[in-house]
């Protein structure tokens, strides 16, 4: 399913649209196409191998358990998520749902792309590929998730196409003057859903309007920890919500990358908008007590 | 002594370069060119999903050198496609296509080249691969995985000090798989091995070929079959983003697979196919008369 929006201004200003219009002319002008120019990867951090989530004790889980999207304080109304009235209703709903044995809002359930910004909660192992002109961010968690952050220069394009991970563009930045850059500056806008921050449902607003700016950086004093600082503006929120990701980099420098099919062994299925389990058997089950079967009308006779 | 010495010293300080936690230097014009946006190339006269043969149209029309029971395998799918249901074709769930069926492209497809891993995304169920080019050996254990692990090596073939293949080999495989969506099968085994050269047309730059070799107990020789993909002339080509649960209306109960209708609900996909066993409901409807 494609879909096509126009963008929005907020919140890039002007100066901002300018001076990537005019880095966007300077990289066709210097990148021909169809040739391989050189790479001065000694410009860049380092950010090589396999970085893991650090869940803070007390955090997400307590440690343990599925990451939060502030991974300093636990899941579910314990982050303090600014949201509207109308959204914290919904979260609250979505609440009861999961407390009696329904998956809520939480629309991974089913195999749907967790998307941005729930992606960079790392519930899998995640790498970062730096080339000139794009940034990648792989992280196999449900979807084979490859977020493109492209850092040649580009302004935002009049039509692009929606997704879960969103169309970010960076920019890399020499903060210290030294002539290697420290610091990723990313915005991604384009979204589709639905999308929520974790699997506990906190959700984003269903008009996809969200827009994310994240700094990602290496700690300064240990070349092996990295930040994301992310801000999210959606009308799900009264105002930006600003988190730290830490991940941690894997010391063995040929990591096993362990390949996540979700359909693969898939227990949830849903029809007609209602969540079921299959049984070992393969039968299908109710979620919790009480749930009628499936609408079953378009069968014409019980057939075993 | 002093030599060893040095040597010792030298072998340290690379070493020591060479962990995680330094950048190394890369010098992209070694490699070739495969940046941008790939698209298989459709061939005139073959209609329908692609194969894993390109030149020639799906099914039996490949001559898929089948042993007899994956001949009986290739059979019975086809019969069950034709009366309404999935057959062989492991996909209709989501479950990832692995390979070789990943490298026929269904969707864009980019080729992302570093010193030690090339990267192959494809937009569509679950496609992409590493392909591990640092001089790696094989691991004494292999997660089994749809897509395998690939071990690849660069070759300057016109020793011009710039390489023009990459030659690949997969093994450690996880299933089902199928060569193509009318489920051409491959060994439950998953033992399969699969060879490629990857390179550049060396008239066009914009042409891509994949020779692919399957090794697999299901074939009675090894199978070969080239792809060939073109690169898209745009600077900024556009990504969609495939997500396969999104509005899939496939859904398997019981090891049978089922429509999902407009408005949500149940289907047959076959005539007279009978509704799932709602055993474990406590109040198992009868299915409505129409």
């Amino acid at each position: 399913m494609q879909h096509r929006i126009p963008v929005g201004a907020k919140p890039t200003t002007m100066s901002e649209r300018s001076l990537l219009a005019a880095m966007a002319v300077a990289a066709m002008l210097c990148a021909p196409f169809g040739s391989a120019s050189a790479f001065d990867d000694a410009k860049y951090p380092n950010l090589k191998g396999q970085w893991i989530g650090v869940r803070i004790p007390g955090g997400g889980g307590g440690g343990a358990g599925q990451p939060s999207f502030d991974p300093s304080k636990p899941w579910g109304t314990t982050q303090g998520a600014p949201l509207t009235p109308e959204y914290a209703g919904m979260f609250e709903a979505n609440l009861a749902e999961q407390r009696e044995g329904g998956q809520g809002t939480n629309a991974t359930s089913t195999c749907l792309s967790p998307g941005m910004p729930m992606v960079m909660n790392a519930h899998s192992p995640m790498e970062i590929i730096v080339l000139p002109e794009i940034t990648y961010i792989r992280v196999d968690h449900i979807r084979d998730t490859h977020r493109r952050i492209y850092t040649d220069g580009r302004a935002w394009p009049e039509q692009m196409p929606t997704g879960f991970d969103g169309y970010s563009i960076g920019q890399w930045i020499d903060s210290k003057g030294d002539g290697h850059y420290d610091l990723l500056a990313v915005e991604t806008r384009g979204f589709r859903g639905p999308r929520s921050y974790d699997a506990s449902g906190l959700p984003l607003h269903r008009d996809n309007e969200s827009v994310f700016k994240e700094r990602i950086y290496l700690d300064q004093a240990n070349s092996n920890l990295l930040h994301d600082d992310i801000t999210v503006f959606d009308h799900a929120l009264t105002r930006p919500w600003t988190v730290m990701k830490t991940y941690r980099r894997n010391p063995d420098p040929r990591p096993t990358w362990i390949e996540y099919i979700c359909a693969d062994g898939q227990q949830l299925v849903r029809i007609d908008n209602e969540g079921y389990m299959l049984s070992a058997d393969g039968l299908l089950m109710p979620t919790r007590k009480g749930q009628e079967p499936p609408d079953l009308r378009y069968f014409n006779k019980a057939k075993k | 002594m002093d030599h060893r010495g040095v040597i010792g010293a030298l072998a340290l300080v690379v070493a020591l370069i060479a962990t995680t936690g330094d950048a190394g230097a890369f010098d992209e014009a070694k490699y070739p060119n495969l940046k941008g946006q790939w698209r298989r190339i459709p061939v005139p006269g073959v209609v329908g999903q692609p194969g894993y043969d390109q030149t020639k149209i799906q099914g039996w029309k490949q001559e898929p050198p089948l042993t007899p029971e994956a001949a009986a395998i290739l059979n019975a799918s086809l019969a069950d496609q034709a009366a309404g249901g999935q057959g062989g074709d492991p996909t209709y769930t989501c479950k990832s296509p692995g390979m070789p069926r990943i490298m026929t492209a269904y969707d864009p497809m980019e080729v992302v080249v570093t010193p030690d891993t090339v990267h192959i995304f494809i937009e569509h169920i679950h496609d992409s691969r590493r392909v591990y080019t640092d001089g790696r050996d094989w691991p004494a254990f292999i997660e089994p995985s749809f897509a395998g692990y690939s071990i690849g090596r660069w070759i300057d073939t016109k020793a011009t000090g710039h390489y023009d293949l990459l030659a690949v080999e997969t093994r450690g495989f996880r299933g089902p798989r199928a060569f193509d969506a009318t489920g051409i099968p491959l060994d439950a085994n998953n033992a399969s091995v699969i060879k490629e050269r990857i390179y550049v047309d060396a008239a066009d730059p914009e042409i891509l070929y994949d020779d692919i070799t399957t090794i697999d107990s299901s074939l009675t020789r090894p199978w070969s079959v080239t792809k060939k993909y073109g690169r898209e002339k745009t600077r900024q080509p556009v990504w969609e983003e495939a997500n396969c649960a999104e509005g899939n209306g496939h859904v398997e109960i019981g090891g049978r697979g089922y429509f999902l209708s407009a408005d949500g609900r149940l289907m047959p996909t076959k005539k007279d196919q009978p509704p799932p066993d709602l055993r474990y409901f406590k109040q198992a409807q009868a299915p409505a008369k129409r």
